[in-house]
């Protein structure tokens, strides 16, 4: 792949790949159990923050840096669902938001001489050389976080975060603690999101709060996973890039942040039209094709 | 001090204006509109186009904003909220996206710097030691004006006793003869002038920038949250809890400003889910 295309379509790609991996990491959680998540930015923020702070103020080469960050991410998932125990539906999702503007300006309050403050930190250390080394590494992440969702999501454990977002009372009802499964349901949540965010704060080697913990890249996050289909694992990879590649195209025409009027109206205007995603619309596309009559989302 | 409480009770006015618009949406259909923030920024671009780029009146300013919001209400309501039928997930998820829209076409009509709105009233006066400018002064003597007209309209008139039928019970309005559609609409259209009256002001407060709406939104869910559901005066009481504590830590530290907004919310949601004076949910 990357002898044929352009180095630019490559830094592209990469994006795309980042941004699937989160997109990933919200799917296993709000796509599927309901809870939708607005604080995707806080924990993708602190597996950025602690391995850029690790590897550029302790000097920790990115080996242990980047299993430490995750660690923490993941601790910082346990503190979002601490309240997501005790509450539901609109609720969570403010409360998550609640986290993430927080965490924002935390940030620059907190020992800026760690943070860098509002200015962020710069010369994070890049893990490989040149766009190929890149692009090879983002590609085996995004690809190694999804056979692994695929195969978790394949055992009772997914089964049982389908049927929270379907009836939570109904899995209490039938024997299983609800609380233990949406406390695993947030660990891999925050490991993906952490694991993407460490890496891609390699990637960049630069870390923004503004950039980071941002109404806008949340919601690229989500449209994403929306958009190409939630609860399914080719959906946020497919939307991921759809959305991307779509930006990209835009950019000669629209060079601003204008950019994001066409890009959003074509998000919700796909998302009023099929809020199953752009996988649901070809399944749907093919049967019609094939000639099949039954209705799949029945 | 004098100072802090001269203060407090400006920025709180309009925190209860601005706030008043979402909770009125939110305790009639439970509904999160993420793009509540979207009004204010309506309102705020199309106030200062009309004055400062046309140079009409302000009056004319003001009812062009008013306008802008309350068709923006109800074309989201007819649009968005009856085409996704209730589900609050989509509607949360699709108002994001029109925010970011919305913000988007703001950025390609007028540019992505921001502006400075006029001051509505120019002038300053100083009391006891406090700098009072007459715009913010203006602004939240017309917030209070407008609260206390949405407090007699809710509560005295057939409407808005209807309004308050619906949000406590939507099956058993419509039981009696109420139709929570009508209503719901007109809600709808009542919270979009409030926001675009309430963007105005905010913008002659702060600045006229293409991202204004977050910071307002976060104001009034924070103030919602804490209020809990369907209640005037808790949205009132905590827009002051809200607008005193961010003008007093401000003056102790101005970068922890919206800090404490957050913990707020966040320890309120926790421990007391229905909020400080709303009603107990059942469902």
């Amino acid at each position: 792949m990357p002898e044929f295309v352009e180095r630019g379509t490559l830094r592209t790609m990469i994006q795309a790949c980042y941004l699937a991996i989160f997109a990933m990491s919200w799917d296993v959680l709000s796509g599927r159990t309901g809870y939708i998540s607005f604080g995707h930015p806080f924990l993708i923020g602190i597996g950025a923050y602690s391995t850029a702070i690790l590897s550029k103020k302790f000097g920790v080469p990115p080996e242990y840096s980047i299993p430490l960050a995750i660690v923490i991410t993941m601790f910082g998932g346990l503190v979002v669902l601490l309240p997501a125990l005790r509450i539901k539906g609109s609720y969570f999702a403010l409360v998550t938001l609640a986290f993430m503007e927080l965490m924002y300006q935390l940030v620059q309050v907190i020992r800026p001489d760690l943070t860098g403050g509002t200015r962020g930190i710069t010369g994070i250390k890049s893990l490989t050389r040149g766009a190929e080394a890149g692009y090879e590494l983002a590609v085996t992440l995004m690809l190694g976080v999804a056979l692994g969702l695929w195969l978790l999501m394949r055992t009772r454990f997914g089964t049982a975060l389908w049927a929270i977002g379907m009836d939570e009372d109904s899995v209490r009802g039938s024997g299983l603690s609800t609380t233990r499964l949406k406390t695993m349901a947030f660990l891999v949540s925050a490991l993906v999101a952490g694991l993407g965010g460490a890496y891609y704060a390699h990637y960049t080697g630069s870390l923004a709060p503004r950039a980071l913990f941002d109404i806008d890249f949340l919601f690229t996050i989500i449209v994403a996973a929306l958009i190409g289909g939630a609860g399914t694992i080719i959906g946020p990879m497919f939307g991921a890039f759809f959305l991307i590649f779509l930006l990209e195209w835009l950019r000669p025409i629209l060079p601003g942040a204008e950019r994001y009027f066409v890009y959003g109206g074509v998000a919700l205007i796909l998302y009023m039209y099929q809020p199953k995603g752009l996988v649901a619309i070809a399944q749907s596309l093919r049967d019609r094709v094939r000639g099949d009559n039954y209705d799949h989302r029945a | 001090m004098t100072q802090i409480l001269i203060q407090g009770m400006l920025l709180s006015g309009l925190y209860a204006l601005i706030a008043m618009g979402f909770m009125l949406i939110f305790s009639i259909g439970r509904t999160l509109n993420l793009a509540y923030g979207a009004y204010l920024l309506v309102g705020g671009y199309v106030y200062f186009w009309l004055c400062q780029q046309m140079g009409l009146p302000q009056i004319v300013g003001f009812a062009g904003a008013v306008t802008a919001g309350v068709l923006m209400g109800l074309l989201k309501h007819r649009l968005i909220v009856k085409t996704l039928n209730g589900d609050h997930v989509a509607i949360e998820i699709s108002t994001l996206i029109l925010a970011v829209v919305l913000q988007a076409g703001v950025v390609l009509l007028f540019g992505d710097s921001s502006k400075i709105l006029l001051p509505i009233v120019p002038g300053v006066v100083t009391v006891a030691g406090a700098q009072v400018t007459f715009n913010i002064l203006t602004a939240t003597l017309i917030s209070w004006a407008v609260i206390i007209g949405l407090y007699l309209y809710i509560s005295r008139t057939h409407t808005g006793r209807a309004m308050q039928a619906v949000s406590m019970d939507a099956k058993g309005a419509a039981l009696s003869g109420v139709d929570p559609d009508r209503i719901n609409l007109i809600t709808w259209g009542i919270s979009g002038g409030l926001g675009a009256l309430g963007g105005v002001f905010f913008a002659s407060y702060t600045q006229l920038y293409p991202g204004m709406w977050v910071a307002p939104l976060i104001i009034s869910v924070a103030v919602v949250i804490v209020g809990g559901i369907g209640s005037i005066l808790g949205t009132l009481v905590v827009a002051h809890i809200v607008g005193f504590m961010e003008v007093g830590v401000s003056s102790w530290s101005p970068e922890l400003r919206g800090v404490f907004t957050m913990i707020l919310i966040v320890a309120v949601l926790v421990l007391r889910p229905q909020g400080l004076f709303g009603r107990e949910e059942t469902h």
